[in-house]
């Protein structure tokens, strides 16, 4: 099914791949303008999505549509939507009304088939973390039906590719917040799914160890697997993401390849001008120590 | 700084019932009961004003010792329980040792465990209002006695806060709190009856206390209304001397607190996969593997569990100092019933982490089945041989398939009705890694109902062969004992599949609905 049970090699070109294959697909409905659009099923495709809290609209009519094979970057402020988005796109919150599809299959209608094709990292969850490392990847793996045997390669490779191989032994509550990271990626990763949602999988992890992960994603991405993550960090998204959509108030600002919605300027300086809510202030007189 | 950080402290706690409608009414329940005991704590010093002196005064110096022990003893054990205004939070901000000091004895003073010592410590005084000099005296030491009891709960907790640091240290004390706890109902009923031939010496175990830091200060008005001016002196003296070491400690302590950097915990390394070896590469199989670690390792799974090899203690104590027996005959069928709603609280313990289960769309069947086989493994055995042992040791064993039969009967019901029911309500418990005894506001109340209602549907489901059993109890017929034994094993049986099945499909269905609810008990 995929070659993550093959020996990795030592140097930096790992990689970890998801089936190749594409599966043939009925066309998408109405697919967005974006640069590449695809004959087959997009690796994710959102539609009119809803979900309020209450009074509190947190995704309010949003469509994305995020083509297979693509490294797509999920940006905006705080409290836009972005992890209820995704929570929803994986079958872990329930949407007031629109559609989810994962490459083709809807995610509330056929959800044990479409999670079996996704990879999940969501952000403020815990993990069952009284298990140590490899008792925690092995669970997700055998979670997801894989036999002993492979799950134990498997687990074993990641472990290796995330540099968890000496803490594979320690409880997952005494990690650092990178490490619990890093062991929750390999939970998304165990069952070579071929779609990667990754909320937030920056977030207090030190920079050797997040140019790793990118290394695996671009790896992931080159093998014919579709990565989505949100990030704050613009300056990530814009050098790792080959797409990115903007979105503030639950809604889509800006969606495309990453060229195409910067724009010409930095994505910063494009999302700031996006989002609004910039302020040209030198802050109170008293912070000013000179 | 002092009113800051007291409003700081309240404002937390208001906040805390504001996020649901029941946890305000539980809390007001808990009030009211709390007060209750209070009024009757208040109404029992001033009934002692009618009793000989030596009766308020022993009284005084006996409940004001346990006071100042329980102060020093339960944050011990309870570490962790009430952290708003843990040094380690406050380490960030640039403030002075000793006006810190200051703040905590006040919020100590102000909070709700001070202000009922202080509420009980200053109505000593209504023990002593016929003697208005030992009244006047009595108001000053409840004060100091409160003062001392924060003191000496701060600094000691101040001092061994590096052991603290250790998780592992946390868990076992969190779990070990409960034996004293569980055995305080039988050892204050045999404290009852022994204290008729104890009443002599109460006077004399009062007399050596009063000479000691925990029961100096509360001596004090005693000695005054008893005539013995010279002691009452010398123990106030006992009594500031030891306010004033303790806070000094504790000074020293809170200004190594201050500076230290936060406590890295050694971690506990553990190798290989475990319990995911012995259990089968399923998901079922995964999902028990999982339960199993977690009984293992989490303090509030293990919490639970400690007061199942306590019951054959107090059995077996029982029946040596009444010579009632039947507690031992109750103690198979005790066991499985209150191992039978265990479950109720799995999901509730997985928090968040439930999310796992969701996102790698495991179906719900293999979720309940995995849980109940895990318990199943240990819970079969241990009621199997806590019915079996006191029999064999009674030579009983004619009445061991009736017994068996309603133990595993209900206990099987239980495990289902459970399953189905930690998929429709949650108990409220304590996050991953907080101590098991800490219950969230409003847990008594809500957690009872449900567990209660799991109770009595399981006993409800199993009566066929609690009916058969007890009848052949009665009867002292060992074929309606092996009928009862068949009955309950195959209709409990059932009872576990239709429940694994029914649990299964309501999480299938609920499961995002779970989540969202797990999600705002933890606060995110």
């Amino acid at each position: 099914m995929s070659d993550l049970g093959s020996p990795v090699p030592p140097d930096d070109t790992a990689t970890v791949r998801p089936p190749a294959v594409p599966e043939k697909a009925p066309a998408p409905g109405a697919a967005p303008a974006t640069a590449s659009a695809t004959t087959a099923a997009p690796a994710l495709r959102i539609a009119g999505l809803r979900k309020a809290f209450g009074p509190k609209v947190a995704v309010d009519g949003l469509d994305l549509t995020v083509p297979l094979g693509s490294f797509y970057g999920l940006v905006g402020p705080n409290g836009a939507g972005k992890t209820t988005t995704l929570s929803m796109a994986t079958g872990l919150l329930r949407p007031d009304a629109g559609t989810i599809e994962v490459l083709g299959t809807d995610v509330w209608s056929d959800p044990v088939r479409a999670k079996s094709l996704v990879g999940v990292l969501s952000d403020g969850v815990a993990l069952f973390d009284r298990l140590t490392g490899e008792q925690l990847v092995t669970y997700h793996g055998l979670l997801n039906g894989m036999d002993r045997a492979t799950t134990a390669l498997r687990v074993g490779d990641l472990l290796d590719l995330l540099d968890l191989r000496e803490a594979g032994g320690t409880l997952v509550v005494d990690y650092s917040a990178g490490m619990t990271k890093k062991v929750a990626l390999a939970c998304a990763l165990v069952h070579a799914p071929r779609l990667l949602v990754l909320d937030e999988p920056f977030e207090s992890v030190d920079p050797v160890s997040a140019a790793n992960i990118r290394d695996i994603l671009h790896g992931y991405v080159e093998g014919g697997g579709t990565v989505i993550v949100s990030s704050h960090s613009m300056d990530l998204v814009q050098r790792m993401c080959d797409h990115v959509a903007v979105v503030s108030s639950g809604r889509v600002l800006a969606a495309g390849t990453t060229d195409e919605v910067r724009a010409g300027s930095s994505l910063e300086d494009r999302f700031v001008e996006l989002v609004g809510g910039r302020q040209h202030a030198q802050g109170p007189s008293w912070l000013r120590t000179s | 700084m002092v009113a800051h950080l007291l409003s700081l402290r309240w404002r937390v706690m208001l906040n805390g019932f504001r996020r649901s409608t029941w946890q305000l009414i539980a809390a007001i329940i808990g009030l009211l009961y709390g007060l209750g005991i209070l009024a009757l704590l208040v109404g029992g010093l001033f009934a002692l004003s009618f009793a000989p002196e030596t009766w308020a005064w022993t009284v005084g110096v006996l409940g004001g010792s346990v006071a100042v022990l329980g102060w020093v003893v339960v944050p011990l054990l309870l570490r962790g329980v009430d952290q708003t205004l843990a040094i380690s939070k406050l380490r960030a901000f640039p403030l002075p040792a000793d006006r810190l000091l200051v703040a905590l004895l006040a919020c100590g003073v102000l909070g709700v465990p001070g202000l009922v010592t202080l509420i009980a410590g200053v109505a000593t005084g209504l023990s002593w209002w016929q003697h208005p000099l030992s009244l006047l005296t009595a108001v000053v030491c409840g004060v100091v006695g409160v003062l001392t009891c924060i003191a000496a709960s701060r600094a000691l907790e101040s001092l061994t806060s590096s052991l603290g640091a250790h998780r592992r240290y946390r868990e076992v004390m969190g779990v070990l709190v409960f034996v004293p706890l569980i055995l305080a109902g039988p050892l204050i009923a045999l404290a009852g009856t022994g204290l008729s031939s104890l009443r002599d010496d109460l006077p004399q175990i009062a007399g050596v206390l009063s000479f000691t830091p925990l029961g100096a200060v509360w001596s004090v008005p005693g000695d005054l209304a008893l005539g013995r001016p010279g002691e009452a002196g010398a123990k106030a003296l006992i009594a500031l001397a030891t306010l004033a070491v303790l806070l000094l400690l504790w000074r020293v302590g809170l200004r190594a607190a201050l500076v230290a950097s936060p406590g890295a915990a050694a971690s506990g390394r553990s190798k290989g996969l475990g319990p995911f070896r012995w259990f089968p590469a399923t998901p079922t199989g995964a999902v028990a593997a999982r339960t199993a670690v977690y009984w293992l390792r989490d303090p509030r799974y293990g919490g639970s569990l400690v007061i199942v090899p306590l019951l054959p203690v107090l059995a077996v104590f029982l029946a040596a100092t009444t010579g009632s027996d039947w507690l031992l005959y109750a103690l198979g069928p005790g066991i499985a019933a209150l191992l039978a709603v265990t479950l109720c609280a799995d999901v509730s313990y997985d928090g968040t982490a439930f999310a796992a289960h969701l996102s790698t769309g495991v179906s719900g069947r293999a979720d309940r089945a995995g849980r109940v086989i895990t318990l199943s493994l240990f819970a079969v055995p241990v009621v199997v041989v806590a019915t079996l042992v006191p029999l064999a040791v009674l030579g009983e064993l004619a009445k061991a398939p009736a017994l068996l039969g309603i133990g595993l009967g209900v206990m099987l019901t239980g495990f289902g009705v459970s399953s189905v029911a930690s998929t429709r309500f949650l108990m409220p418990v304590p996050a991953a890694g907080e101590s098991p005894f800490k219950s969230p506001q409003g847990a008594s109340l809500t957690s009872a109902l449900g567990m209660y209602a799991a109770w009595a549907l399981s006993f409800a489901f199993a009566l066929p062969e609690i009916a058969l059993g007890l009848v052949a109890l009665a009867q002292g017929s060992l074929l309606l004992g092996v009928v009862a034994l068949v009955v309950g094993v195959l209709l409990g049986g059932a009872l576990v599949v239709v429940g694994v099945v029914r649990g299964g499909r309501s999480l299938d269905q609920r499961g995002p609905e779970l989540l969202a609810r797990l999600r705002r008990a933890s606060g995110s």
